[in-house]
């Protein structure tokens, strides 16, 4: 074989090698605190803010944690949490099933979302009220997948309807809230702490239809991969603690979450009322009948099941999966 | 093509397949994040026989198409008029060398904004992509036609038609198809981008739902695989029509 042919060769395993050795750093810092990376949604936002308090007010550094705070949009966030590049992360409970049934190694630890942000919103003028009211309606959307596009199905599905009987329009770069606002749709998918917050402040009475009542499905809350459980089991369970706390603590005072907010990203002190409501909004859908019974974080089993069901029907589970391959509630708090 | 000549292509194949593979056991590399090639085979088999791969295959081909052939047959007019017209040249460059290094990621999202149609947008996104390369191809193309042959033409008394048919077009023309090779690639690529910023079907959403909702990577490597076939095709059938034309070169 020809000898540069060889090297070439060779020169691209020893590549491929030290990408991988990367990915295997010591987890401990000189100060024998353990380094822990953690992945947010993709844009910084208020909704965070129990990670920015815990972060800022030393609770994690109090527990013996590093943290690190990323921005990363699901799919990839889920990806990376699996292979072990990022340790924990807030994820949709609703692609934690999709995943796992495709082998990737993750677990759902704690609910920090108890109630499904993404929600159906319109104009009270509109005249939808329910589900129902949405039969021939121009619904925006940002495309046919993911959290928003499983949710419109259950909607629809709950009195009979399917996507076929409404008239779906895509606007993929999220900007179906503004076509609700003009009048370009009926109605839209969005979040329930975002879309319909801003349209109220615009003075607008807005109607918002949540899926919660038709089938309980897992909002967003803290993953990790199985192998950085094993590894780093005591500072999994400490960040989840910590965490926790500091949604105690902002759930029983608002602004303490939004000055840390605001301190860790100053832009949005900008719009300080806005983001208020957003909190306000975002504390209310920490709330279940399951965390008020059994503390924050808390996690539904019966809706896991109900969702793995529903999932499966929509085709987006691979192989069978059970709650015990989803859910590792070991970190929570036992009262 | 013989054997002859088929056989370094297969063993090409061979190689990548073999590197591929290697990478996966060597990198440790879990099927999530790198499937193997047999897993990547067994979906893309079941994704055609299944019944999956086909109309989003179908869908991203009829976009490549038109997209390709609206393009193509703007960026000829527009390159022919580049060659002969020195004004033109100097108002017009400046924006098509813009529209070039403008992202087309960047542009994609507002394009499926201003042609809410679903094919309209996707056809602009290609034919925008595709201009560049045979618009610059044209005009060098033509630039490059002998100026004697073109005297003589003039001298016996060819009309304008006679002149661009019989000689620009031409002699111009393996300068043009070596434009349409890269242009139809890039086809290919204007029409997953496409996609990207918003569609119901096609391999580009292929590839969003397999890895944002389902994910499934053999999945995605599958339509990857597609894709990069529908583009060695494309780029072989306008090779043939290139050698139909011109002869090999």
């Amino acid at each position: 074989m020809n000898p540069r042919l060889v090297r070439s060769f060779a020169a691209i395993l020893a590549i491929v090698l030290a990408v991988t050795a990367c990915g295997l750093g010591a987890t401990a810092t000189p100060s024998g605190r353990t380094k822990l990376s953690v992945g947010l949604g993709f844009i910084p936002s208020v909704q965070f803010a129990p990670f920015y308090l815990a972060d800022r007010a030393g609770y994690y550094r109090d527990a013996g944690l590093e943290v690190t705070l990323q921005n990363r949009i699901d799919p990839e966030l889920v990806t990376l949490i699996g292979q072990g590049a990022i340790d924990v992360g807030l994820a949709d409970g609703t692609s934690v099933i999709p995943a796992v049934s495709q082998d990737i190694p993750i677990r759902y630890l704690a609910t920090v979302y108890a109630t499904y942000p993404s929600i159906v919103f319109a104009k009270v003028a509109s005249g939808i009220a329910g589900p129902a009211d949405l039969k021939g309606k121009r619904i925006g959307i940002p495309g046919r997948f993911g959290s928003s596009w499983i949710m419109l199905q259950a909607l629809l599905r709950s009195v009979n309807l399917t996507p076929d009987d409404v008239e779906i329009v895509l606007y993929p770069d999220f900007g179906q809230g503004a076509a609700v606002t003009t009048g370009a749709v009926d109605a839209a998918t969005g979040f329930a702490n975002n879309e319909p917050i801003q349209l109220e402040l615009q003075g607008e009475a807005v109607v918002v239809l949540h899926v919660d009542d038709v089938v309980a499905l897992p909002g967003p809350g803290l993953i990790a991969g199985t192998s950085t459980i094993g590894s780093k089991s005591d500072a999994i369970g400490a960040f989840v603690a910590q965490t926790l706390r500091a949604m105690r603590e902002i759930a029983a005072d608002p602004d303490k979450g939004l000055d840390a907010a605001i301190a860790a990203v100053p832009e949005l002190g900008q719009a300080g009322a806005t983001q208020r409501a957003i909190l306000l909004a975002t504390i209310e859908m920490w709330q279940s009948d399951v965390t008020r019974r059994d503390g924050l974080g808390a996690i539904d089993r019966d809706g896991w099941t109900e969702s793995i069901a529903f999932l499966t029907e929509l085709g987006l589970v691979a192989k069978p999966v059970g709650v015990d391959e989803l859910v590792d509630p070991r970190f929570l708090p036992v009262d | 093509m013989n054997l002859r000549n088929a056989l370094p292509v297969g063993l090409a194949l061979v190689v990548f397949v073999g590197a591929w593979k290697l990478v996966t056991i060597v990198s440790g590399f879990q099927p999530f994040i790198l499937p193997p090639p047999e897993d990547v085979a067994v979906r893309f088999v079941e994704a055609w026989t299944e019944g999956i791969m086909a109309p989003h295959a179908a869908a991203t081909l009829r976009e490549v198409v038109i997209g390709f052939a609206v393009g193509a047959g703007l960026a000829v007019a527009v390159g022919y008029l580049l060659a002969r017209s020195r004004l033109a040249e100097r108002v017009l460059s400046p924006y098509l060398v813009a529209a070039q290094a403008t992202p087309i990621l960047a542009l994609a999202p507002l394009i499926a904004l201003w042609f809410p149609d679903g094919l309209t947008g996707k056809i602009v996104i290609c034919a925008l992509i595709v201009f560049f390369p045979v618009a610059v191809a044209t005009m060098v193309g033509i630039r490059s036609v002998d100026a004697g042959l073109l005297e003589l033409g003039r001298s016996l008394r060819a009309t304008h038609r006679q002149i661009f048919t019989t000689l620009e077009i031409p002699a111009a023309l393996p300068s043009i198809l070596g434009g349409m090779r890269v242009g139809v690639t890039l086809a290919v690529v204007g029409a997953i981008v496409s996609e990207w910023a918003g569609a119901e079907q096609g391999l580009g959403w292929l590839v969003i739902l397999a890895r944002g909702s389902l994910f499934d990577t053999p999945l995605m490597f599958a339509t990857l695989v597609t894709i990069a076939m529908l583009g060695v095709a494309l780029y072989f059938l306008v090779v043939l029509v290139e050698r139909r034309l011109v002869g090999a070169r």
